[in-house]
């Protein structure tokens, strides 16, 4: 068993070493792009069977966001639903023969928290302004600042752990269970790895939202009672 | 468990990237798409919406204008019921008018139509009457009854009234003819002598007539003095006999 798998397939192009994380995100990317141009080429008014998947799984994410964020959901929605969609595609890579999951590399989990960390606060000032936002973290009392910076940091962090984490137990203990059970348990680990693959994404992208609506609804509370 | 900051950076940079994708070739079409779609149907339904309203709209109008129509109806055939009624009455009246005319008339012309067949009875059984009395005549007609004819005349001239003298007197004397006395019979020299003698007293003065025969006078005497004239023969008699019967006069 190779210790350090991602290492195994990285790709040395100059002085960059693209490792196998990045590579098969750009293929969970292409096929995706791919996917994506072929299903919306020729919307119809009345849908096909793939328009009505397609239009399902945007629809879904549009009421989960709107359900959280209401009509100012609107600019989160591609933000949110990439993120469930790529991590989704990402944690399900890993039941392709031969192929590494990316989402069990903390260096990708690690880059979306950060980039929820940021759009976090993207979205607050975009909708009340650096100065208010920023604001909110000296509320109730300035002494609590350490506070919410604490918090930012920590949930972050387990943001980046609570998915990699996840997804690399969830191999791991896979593949110790194919060397007890051998060819007994492949099927019941498949489905297992498949439901949490779908129940990951889920807590990941649904974490970003309540964090970015937060972010913007924490600021309202604290006009409102203003 | 490592973290390579490349990965990392690299990863940021893909999903980014896969972000605009994502973007641009998925939730905006497909969300255009919908939007499209609720658009139509709203669209649609609000049409619909609109064509029922209308057509309720419609309805209630067509309603109303049933009723109206109806209404007006009944008011209409009412009202040209009782037109019909006063007109049937009058034109029964007319019609009995009318009838009582014709009956008043046809009364008229029934009666007129009988007075006149009575008339014409009348006429026919005067005349046969008449022409019975004149054949009797004519075979009774003899110089014996023309005597007594012309006894009878003398004696009316002996019986004349003084005014009726005058006249006789005044017609003689403007005569510019001369008296005429016409028989149905030869006249015996006596009898001439009694007529010219009881003219002569009639007149007041000596008169001669002239003689004449006419056997259409059956029997008896007419003399002519002017406008005046003494008629006793029964030819004139016969005609004023018929003349009294067909005016009504017995005498």
């Amino acid at each position: 068993m190779e210790s350090n798998p991602v290492a195994v397939t990285e790709l040395q192009l100059g002085p960059v070493t693209l490792s196998g994380t990045v590579i098969t995100t750009w293929g969970i990317m292409l096929a995706l792009a791919a996917v994506c141009y072929l299903s919306t080429r020729r919307l119809e008014l009345v849908p096909g069977r793939w328009q009505v998947v397609v239009e399902g799984v945007v629809t879904a994410i549009e009421d989960a966001v709107h359900g959280v964020l209401g009509e100012a959901g609107g600019p989160v929605l591609p933000f949110v639903g990439t993120l469930w969609i790529f991590i989704v595609c990402a944690n399900l890579a890993g039941i392709v023969p031969g192929v590494r999951g990316p989402t069990d590399d903390l260096s990708l989990t690690a880059g979306l928290a950060l980039l929820v960390f940021f759009s976090v606060h993207w979205y607050g000032i975009h909708a009340h302004g650096w100065k208010k936002y920023l604001g909110h973290y000296l509320r109730p009392n300035p002494l609590l600042l350490p506070f919410h910076l604490m918090s930012e940091v920590s949930r972050t962090v387990a943001l980046a752990l609570r998915l990699f984490g996840n997804i690399f137990s969830l191999e791991m203990a896979a593949m110790l269970v194919l060397l007890v059970g051998g060819l007994l348990v492949p099927i019941p680990v498949l489905a297992l790895h498949i439901v949490e693959a779908l129940v990951q994404a889920y807590i990941f992208g649904m974490l970003a939202l309540i964090y970015i609506a937060s972010g913007i609804q924490a600021q309202q509370l604290s006009l409102g009672k203003e | 468990m490592q973290l390579d900051w490349t990965t990392l950076v690299l990863e940021i940079l893909n999903f980014l990237i896969l972000l605009w994708i994502l973007k641009r070739f998925l939730y905006q079409p497909v969300l255009r798409a919908v939007a499209r779609r609720k658009t139509l149907i709203e669209q649609t339904v609000a049409d619909a919406t609109k064509q029922k309203t209308d057509a309720q709209t419609l309805e209630q109008q067509y309603r109303s204008r049933l009723d109206a129509w109806e209404e007006e109806k009944t008011h209409l055939r009412e009202r040209m019921l009782g037109e019909l009624r006063a007109e049937r009455e009058r034109q029964l009246v007319e019609l009995q008018n009318a009838l009582e005319k014709e009956r008043e008339k046809n009364r008229v012309l029934e009666e007129r139509r009988l007075q006149d067949l009575e008339r014409k009875l009348g006429d026919e059984v005067n005349a046969r009457g008449a022409g019975f009395v004149a054949r009797l005549l004519e075979r009774l007609a003899t110089p014996a009854l023309e005597n007594r004819l012309i006894e009878v005349a003398i004696e009316d001239l002996r019986g004349l009234s003084d005014e009726q003298r005058q006249q006789i007197d005044r017609a003689a004397a403007d005569a510019d003819v001369p008296l005429r006395v016409i028989t149905a019979f030869p006249l015996p020299e006596e009898q001439r002598r009694r007529i010219e003698q009881a003219l002569s007293t009639a007149t007041g003065k000596a008169v001669k007539p002239e003689y004449a025969q006419d056997d259409n006078l059956l029997a008896g005497l007419r003399a002519r003095i002017g406008p005046w004239i003494l008629q006793a023969n029964l030819r004139d008699e016969l005609s004023f006999f018929a003349e009294a019967i067909r005016h009504g006069h017995t005498d």
